[in-house]
């Protein structure tokens, strides 16, 4: 078996008294689309923020390529994580060709002495940027509006530019947090279809994403995420039969509920 | 100002706009031909009562007749000819008219001792500044009834020649208004209506830009240089060059100007760090002062700690790095602080940096008693205070100070350019946009942030050590708190983020001063009221940065109006 490109072993994470995650492990094979699922509040975003460095775990280490990532943000986007985020958060007054530029700032070279000076191969690594990040955009399918600020995008367009944004750092593995979160049902099929061409490049991809449909026909493997705890792992099929990730999503059927009850009231009369 | 609230101006105005436009114009020049003062004032030349002259002076007493005559016709002009955004255009110039109109009569009340001067009064009549007065409310009136609508963006290209040649033509009519400005009413001692003079000067030059900006030329302008920076750069210093050639060519104004140059090279530096990384910096002047102290040790004179003299070159360069130093060295313990609390931070380096100058810390700075004695600069034997001759043409004292702060102010402004489009550069404007989501893109925040402020520190140095040469002296007294948010309101007014924005904001903030002495105890007042009128009514700043346009001014891009001015967090605190 081959060195996950992902390897999230045992991750905890406690802020003073609240357990948000407890124990978390969670493998990415290369070449694959991993869904994370779970109720609001499960902890789905505070296990990616562990992932992409913004959180340390309190216990548990976060592995690329079987190395440890380092605890910063923009040392592990560096090592080859890239993240969006749940609400979207570009550069409102940037341009939509600029954006995605930053997303190349890690990969380029130019010191403070070069953009000072502008000197041949400044310009040669500036226009190498340039094109990477144009072809980015047209992969994501924003073409020709390389000059509009990113603020005047549509929601959905703004949805795409952070993705471009994200593949500009050249990344192994691209988290997607919630990316279809508001879309038609029309845009979510695009959607779709992108993280499959993103696959295809190469890039590995984990997926948080309430629209269960969505993640079923997207990911070869889910996991299930309930306050804090990994419930459930394993294909769409299995995850889907499992009793536990219904009760999680739906509650318990009535008539176990009734059990439920009458079980605690006889506690009482019990204790009385 | 709501949408709901200009349509319903708009509706019930919208069948009077033409003819308010129409008549407001006409108006406008009949108060122009219109006798304005019932009696002479002072030593009579105060506008006479018939005086027709006044085109052979327009930058003088009866300038402002010339003024009213030019800006109405152009209300006429822009009533009947098919112009882009014409609402907004005539709005302008119906400013433009009342604050002339306004100004004038104001001054003619106040010292004339009654509202008789400007009515009618021992059997004479000068109506004309109430003329002005209602042509500038109807011409206002009328551009609301046309409609305000938003700039456009003028899809015009150009070839590059062709591009050349605006750039050429604009610039050299920035450097004609310039010179205007700084000669309008002559020196503010000399003149005694020197003062409104200037401010009718002042709104006549305010309606014009807003019209021109209204019709969508400076914008279109201002992606024309952006796009032939290298030229635009070298052009601008070409036209500051040529300006001790005109009439403000005494040393006077050279020296004038020359304070301004240093100003603005530092609002610059300033520009980097609040600008583009958004770092809220309020003890900036603290590293000019560090530059300025520096060069004054090696620079030889008297009380210098140092007994080395070092050429100024050397010099400079050293203040420089200092500067520079200390701008890392206070940048690294406010990375862990954001927005306000920055802002407290570098408040009180500002504080430790003045306290520790006056009393005298480690004898290099000499407490109150100042570095006096700093000897000027010479280059070839030519000292730089002095005033020279080349061939036939003698050039004022303190022109090789100008010419040299020029130099300095084109330098900043290469570096600063030059930054601002490159990985650096958009690393500081995603730092300033949202920090995480920059940390999420592989930015060291905390490297940039220190780069940010190491660089404008040197910048504001460089600046410090011409500064220490330019004035002879150095004292801690110059690099107060006060100077600090001069500096910080220079580039808020000019336009933050802006380049030519920081250069006109200085500009201002340093002439209207000069220019309001006439005022005396109200100079201040009048001054703080044009910052609140125009952070008002521009709060992107007079000459905006595109991206800055954009979050600030009170429209999208796209042209809907919007009603609420987006406020980010940093702007908030500026």
């Amino acid at each position: 078996m081959s060195t996950p490109v992902l390897e999230a072993r045992d991750v905890s994470m406690v802020f003073g008294g609240l357990k948000a995650l407890k124990g978390v492990t969670l493998t990415l094979d290369e070449g694959k689309i991993v869904g994370l699922i779970g109720p609001n509040g499960a902890g789905k975003t505070t296990f990616f923020n562990c992932l992409t460095g913004l959180y340390t775990p309190t216990t548990g280490q976060v592995l690329l390529k079987g190395n440890v990532l380092p605890g910063d943000p923009a040392k592990v986007t560096d090592a080859g994580v890239a993240r969006t985020f749940q609400n979207i958060r570009l550069f409102p007054s940037m341009t939509v060709l600029e954006n995605v530029m930053v997303g190349r700032h890690v990969r380029m070279k130019q010191g403070p002495l070069a953009s000072l000076f502008h000197g041949p191969s400044y310009q040669k690594g500036e226009r190498a940027a340039r094109e990477r990040s144009r072809e980015l955009l047209s992969f994501v399918g924003l073409n020709n509006l390389d000059d509009e600020l990113s603020r005047n995008l549509p929601y959905g367009d703004q949805r795409r530019l952070e993705i471009a944004r994200a593949l500009a750092t050249d990344p192994a593995v691209l988290l997607l947090d919630e990316p279809t979160a508001g879309m038609n049902p029309q845009e979510t099929e695009a959607t779709q279809q992108l993280i499959f061409r993103i696959r295809e490049t190469g890039v590995s991809v984990v997926v948080i994403e309430h629209d269960i449909k969505f993640i079923f026909g997207l990911c070869d493997s889910v996991s299930v995420l309930v306050q804090g705890e990994l419930l459930v792992e394993g294909s769409p099929e299995v995850v889907r039969a499992d009793p536990r990730v219904v009760e999680a999503y739906l509650g318990k059927p009535p008539e176990e509920v009734q059990h439920d009850v009458e079980a605690a009231a006889a506690a009482e009369e019990e204790q009385a | 100002m709501s949408t709901v609230d200009s349509s319903a101006k708009r509706s019930a105005l919208a069948p009077l706009g033409k003819p308010f436009a129409i008549a407001g114009g006409v108006l406008a020049i009949v108060a122009a031909l219109l006798p304005w003062v019932t009696f002479s004032l002072n030593d009579g030349n105060w506008p006479d009562k018939s005086t027709l002259q006044f085109f052979d002076a327009p930058f003088l007493v009866t300038g402002f007749r010339w003024h009213l005559l030019v800006l109405g016709v152009l209300v006429l002009i822009a009533a009947f000819a098919p112009i882009p955004s014409r609402g907004r255009v005539v709005r302008a110039l119906g400013w433009g008219v009342a604050l002339v109109s306004f100004v004038n009569a104001a001054y003619i009340t106040v010292k004339g001792g009654g509202l008789g001067a400007i009515t009618a009064l021992d059997g004479a009549t000068a109506f004309g500044g109430v003329v002005g007065i209602v042509a500038g409310v109807l011409v206002i009136l009328a551009g609301y009834g046309i409609g305000v609508e938003p700039v456009q963006d003028w899809n015009v290209k150009v070839s590059t020649p062709v591009a050349y040649l605006v750039l050429l033509v604009s610039f050299g009519a920035v450097l004609y208004a310039v010179a205007a400005m700084l000669t309008t009413g002559g020196v503010g001692t000399a003149n005694p209506y020197a003062g409104a003079i200037f401010l009718s000067f002042l709104g006549f030059a305010a309606g014009l830009l807003a019209a021109l900006s209204g019709v969508g030329f400076v914008r279109w302008l201002s992606a024309l240089s952006e796009q032939h920076r290298v030229f635009s750069v070298i052009v601008l210093a070409a036209c500051a060059l040529l300006l001790p050639f005109t009439e403000a060519g005494n040393e006077y104004w050279m020296t004038v100007a020359a304070n301004i140059g240093i100003y603005a090279a530092t609002a610059i530096g300033l520009n980097i760090v609040v600008g583009l990384a958004g770092l809220l910096d309020l003890g900036y002047v603290a590293f000019m002062g560090i530059g300025a102290l520096v060069a004054a040790n090696f620079s030889g004179a008297a009380t210098a700690h140092f007994g080395i003299t070092l050429p100024f070159p050397v010099a400079a360069v050293i203040a420089a790095i200092v500067a520079g130093i200390f701008g890392a060295v206070v940048g690294s313990p406010t990375l862990r602080v954001r927005g306000d609390y920055l802002a407290i931070v570098t408040l009180a380096f500002g504080e430790i940096f003045t306290r520790s100058a006056q009393n005298n810390i480690g004898g290099i700075t000499n407490g109150s008693n100042a570095i006096p004695g700093i000897p000027a600069l010479s280059l070839f034997g030519a000292e730089f205070n002095r005033s020279i001759s080349i061939g036939a043409v003698k050039l004022p004292a303190g022109v090789l100070y100008y010419i040299l702060i020029v130099l300095l102010v084109a330098a900043t402004m290469a570096v600063f350019a030059n930054l601002k489009f490159s990985r650096i550069g958009r690393a500081w404007i995603a730092i300033r946009e949202d920090e995480d989501a920059a940390r999420a893109m592989g930015i060291r925040t905390g490297k940039m942030k220190i780069l940010a402020f190491l660089i404008g520190a040197m910048l504001a140095g460089l600046a410090g050590a011409v500064f220490a040469h330019k004035n002879g002296t150095v004292s801690y007294e110059s690099f107060k708190f006060l100077e600090s948010v001069t500096l910080l309101a220079a580039v808020i007014l000019g336009g933050m983020g802006s380049i030519p924005g920081a250069v006109l904001g200085a500009a201002l903030l340093f002439v209207l001063p000069e220019k309001l002495r006439d005022f005396e105890e109200y100079r201040l007042m009048i001054f703080g009221l044009a910052l609140i009128l125009i952070m008002r009514f521009r709060p992107q700043g007079l000459i905006p940065d595109r991206h800055r346009r954009a979050e600030l001014a009170n429209e999208d891009v796209g042209g809907a109006p919007v009603d609420e001015v987006h406020v980010g967090p940093k702007e908030a605190k500026a």
